[in-house]
């Protein structure tokens, strides 16, 4: 019997409000609560909301026999907690059915774990908090920001006591070898590894409303037809949960693929299983990735994030930034500027024009990639410039504080960091 | 008088001018008909800087004809905005390219000078210079062709054929001529043949009323930082590489010297681009476009400013830069280098002196403040009121309606 392991991705960021050079210094917020809210709302509306009954219903139908994986981002999970808790519950009632197994990651989406081993693991550690407090489990596989991984971060993810851990099939590391089995790290022979089925896992996430594909419009049973004639162990399809419902909209009839598939699946033989069930097996071998491997855009590195000179700036003068705000010893600080850590603010700033940049703009909410450079440029020139006045123990915002500003919500979150 | 965009959304540029001439002329008692070429409404920009407690708006009369036409970006920038106006409210249907668009203005000018009562006819630039010619045609009124910037200015090697033929013509057909300097005034006389005895160089003066900046420090940098400014459009006629190989020298040497270059433009993107490869991109700051109160904070907050322009016909900025008593480098062919004398000459191709000046600028802050004062009080003088170009201009009015005896009084 052929297993299946479903897997998808729940992220939103706080994205920045625009924020220009004369914006310096005089107190404004950074983050766009009212943008924020109307598109977690929205998101919830059209996926969250309608995929969480969809998923309770499958699973309560097929007496746990459907299931499958969940992560959360903590910066998803935080906005919900304040803006749509309603929301919160719904996902709190999905994973009560104890079908749905939530995973591990760093609570803000970040690059941390390209060369900030410390930082890396605070941000799991908080990751792993707000798991257990909203939803009561304590993850055992890890799926990293993007599916990124590399050899030297195996370790890292063992020493943190996960079993398994997500990573993307890319061709170029599997060669003749199949996604479609567990496979052990090389850097780390007790760390499993499960490989994304990207093909079949994009049939569904890119290619699905695709009219111009030849297999268009696919259902329930071709995709289960498909999974059963796959070769190897398991075959691990791995989503953003948007695509049900944000990325494809419901009229696209993701929603009744989504339906109708554990039957489809149940009468191929096919079963599905969780993420930890599968890092409990011998694996067939062992993987390496010497570079860093995402999930993202076709060449599957990281140069959706880090591929241009402004990113690279942009990056430097976070990690600049993040010194003077640590030094500070600051929590509301160092709350705010590691919601900048978020991966978002430098995909904002990819400038691949190609069919993955087509893919970017859909995403990003400036007009251009130079003004979200330019943008979290200025953001960062202000937290330096907060930390360094708060390192002086002197408070620079209160004595600038003359103008009318929107309800701040750098204070007001104060209180639970 | 034909004119565009009106009025001003950014610093300098043309429309400042224009807004500074029909000040001056309404101060005069002379009554303007200012129509311009350009989709806008109202000002969008709160606080912008069209406040005068002399201002006689009764003097003024705008017309404002719809259509995309920009002065500065030529056919591609036409065809970029055009997809934006289009989408407006009240713009009329539009043809295919910049010339229809000017030729369009020629045909509603006809009209228009019928309606109007006019003595003289003051066109600004190649783009209003056919729509000159048509009011002329039926009012018979003179022309007074003004030359803010040769299409060899804007364009450099990359001049439009087209669009300097239509300059040329706009100006041997004019009665008169203005230019804002007196390099301009050559370029009238060299390059398009107008006879000497028909230019006249007038240079800019700046509004002695203007919208200043009260919010106390002015600089949103810590209180170390020394900041060097470009403000302008981001263009190649505006040099903003030279800008930024001088940024990526002094920040080598001046450990507080921070950057901030003000303004938009095709070539920001890539300046952009540079600032972050340059490894000092923590020190380069984009203020994109500023208005209103914002352009004197922004000269206030600045240590030098910097104006390293391939080509800069007057140089108004220079000028609201020494008002703001911060010393200006500006290329020795401006313009307004021909009438400062507190800006600061250097070529805009000698990156080395720039930053030698730079850097002694902004390590001694006393004859930084010291260059600054007399600069300020040189623009202070009436020489540079809005009067003087006024006077100067109507001086020429008089003698170009005197030349034609032929036509009653309108």
């Amino acid at each position: 019997m052929r297993d299946v392991c479903l897997y998808a991705q729940v992220h939103q960021p706080y994205r920045l409000r625009r924020f220009r050079f004369f914006d310096i210094g005089t107190g404004q917020t950074y983050f766009d609560e009212r943008q924020n809210r109307e598109l977690l709302l929205r998101i919830a509306h059209k996926c969250y909301l309608p995929t969480n009954q969809l998923v309770e219903r499958l699973i309560r139908d097929s007496d746990g026999e459907f299931r499958m994986a969940l992560s959360l981002s903590g910066t998803v999970v935080e906005q919900l907690s304040a803006t749509a808790p309603h929301v919160l519950e719904s996902f709190q009632r999905v994973v009560g059915t104890g079908g749905v197994e939530l995973l591990s990651e760093t609570f803000h989406h970040s690059l941390a774990s390209l060369g900030q081993t410390a930082e890396f693991r605070e941000q799991v550690e908080l990751h792993r908090r707000t798991i257990a407090r909203h939803f009561h489990q304590r993850p055992r596989v890890f799926r990293n920001t993007e599916l990124i991984y590399f050899d030297d971060l195996a370790p890292t993810i063992e020493a943190l006591a996960y079993a398994g851990m997500l990573v993307e099939g890319a061709d170029g590391v599997l060669g003749w070898r199949s996604p479609n089995h567990v496979y052990a790290a090389t850097a780390a022979p007790g760390l499993r590894l499960l490989p994304r089925n990207h093909r079949l896992s994009d049939d569904v996430g890119f290619r699905f409303a695709d009219r111009r594909w030849a297999r268009w419009p696919l259902t329930a049973d071709t995709y289960a037809e498909w999974l059963a004639a796959s070769p190897g162990d398991s075959i691990h399809l791995f989503l953003d949960y948007e695509t049900f419902g944000e990325h494809l909209w419901a009229e696209t009839g993701i929603f009744e693929f989504l339906r109708h598939l554990p039957g489809a699946c149940r009468r191929r033989g096919l079963r599905f299983v969780h993420p930890s069930t599968l890092a409990e097996r011998t694996p067939v071998g062992a993987l390496s990735f010497p570079r860093p491997t995402s999930w993202a855009d076709e060449d599957r590195g990281v140069t959706a994030w880090l591929g241009n000179p402004m990113q690279a700036a942009a990056r430097a003068r976070l990690h600049q930034v993040g010194a003077a705000v640590a030094a500070t010893g600051n929590a509301q600080l160092l709350s705010e500027w590691r919601r900048l850590t978020t991966s978002d603010h430098l995909y904002y700033i990819c400038t691949k024009w190609s069919n993955d940049g087509d893919v970017h703009q859909h995403f990003s909410p400036y007009d251009t990639p130079y003004d979200a450079f330019v943008t979290f440029m200025n953001v960062l020139q202000d937290l330096e410039l907060t930390a360094g006045e708060a390192g002086g123990r002197a408070s620079r915002r209160s004595r600038l504080d003359t103008g009318e500003r929107a309800v701040p919500d750098r204070h007001s979150q104060s209180a639970r960091v | 008088m034909f004119g565009w965009e009106f009025p001003p959304h950014l610093s300098g540029g043309l429309a400042t001018a224009t807004l500074g001439l029909v000040k001056g002329l309404a101060r005069r008692g002379v009554a303007v008909t200012l129509v311009v070429p350009f989709p806008v409404g109202e000002p969008a920009i709160p606080g912008l800087r069209l406040v005068s407690g002399t201002w006689r708006r009764d003097r003024v009369r705008s017309i404002r004809i719809a259509t995309p036409a920009q002065p500065y970006g030529g056919t591609s920038a036409y065809l970029a905005s055009r997809t934006y106006a289009a989408g407006t409210e009240g713009t009329a249907v539009y043809g295919a390219n910049l010339f229809a668009e000017v030729d369009r203005l020629a045909g509603i000018a006809g009209e228009i000078a019928l309606d109007e009562p006019h003595d003289v006819i003051h066109t600004h630039d190649w783009i209003t210079y056919a729509a000159g010619m048509a009011a002329r045609a039926v009012s018979g009124r003179p022309i007074v062709a003004h030359l803010h910037a040769t299409e060899f200015d804007r364009a450099g090697d990359g001049a439009n054929p087209w669009i300097a033929a239509r300059e040329r013509d706009g100006l041997r057909g004019a009665d008169h001529v203005i230019t804002n300097s007196r390099a301009v005034k050559r370029q009238a006389q060299d390059r398009y043949g107008v006879p000497e005895g028909r230019v006249t160089a007038v240079h800019w003066g700046i509004d002695d009323v203007y919208e200043q900046w009260t919010g106390g420090g002015a600089s949103p940098l810590p209180a170390d930082a020394a900041i060097v400014l470009f403000l302008g459009r981001v263009t190649r006629q505006k040099g903003p590489d030279y800008f930024l190989d001088v940024a990526g020298r002094v920040a080598a040497l001046v450990p507080e010297a921070h950057f901030v270059m003000a303004g938009t433009g095709d070539l920001l993107p890539r300046a952009i681009m540079r600032a972050a490869e340059s490894g000092i991109a923590d020190r380069v700051h984009f203020a994109g476009p500023v208005g209103g109160a914002e352009v004197d904070r922004a000269f206030r907050m600045a240590a030098v400013c910097l104006m390293p322009s391939v080509s800069e016909p007057f140089g108004l900025v220079a000028l609201e830069s020494l008002r703001a008593g911060t010393p200006c480098i500006v290329p020795p062919a401006a313009g307004v280098a021909e009438v400062a004398s507190n800006a600061i000459k250097i070529d805009f191709w000698d990156v080395d002196k720039m930053t030698r000046t730079v850097v002694d600028l902004l390590r001694d802050r006393d004859r930084r403040e010291q260059i600054g004062a007399r600069g300020r009080e040189e623009v202070a003088s009436p020489r540079f009121s809005l009067d003087e170009p006024a006077r100067q201009i109507e001086a020429v009015y008089r003698q170009a309606i005197a030349a034609h005896p032929g036509v009653g009084h309108a």
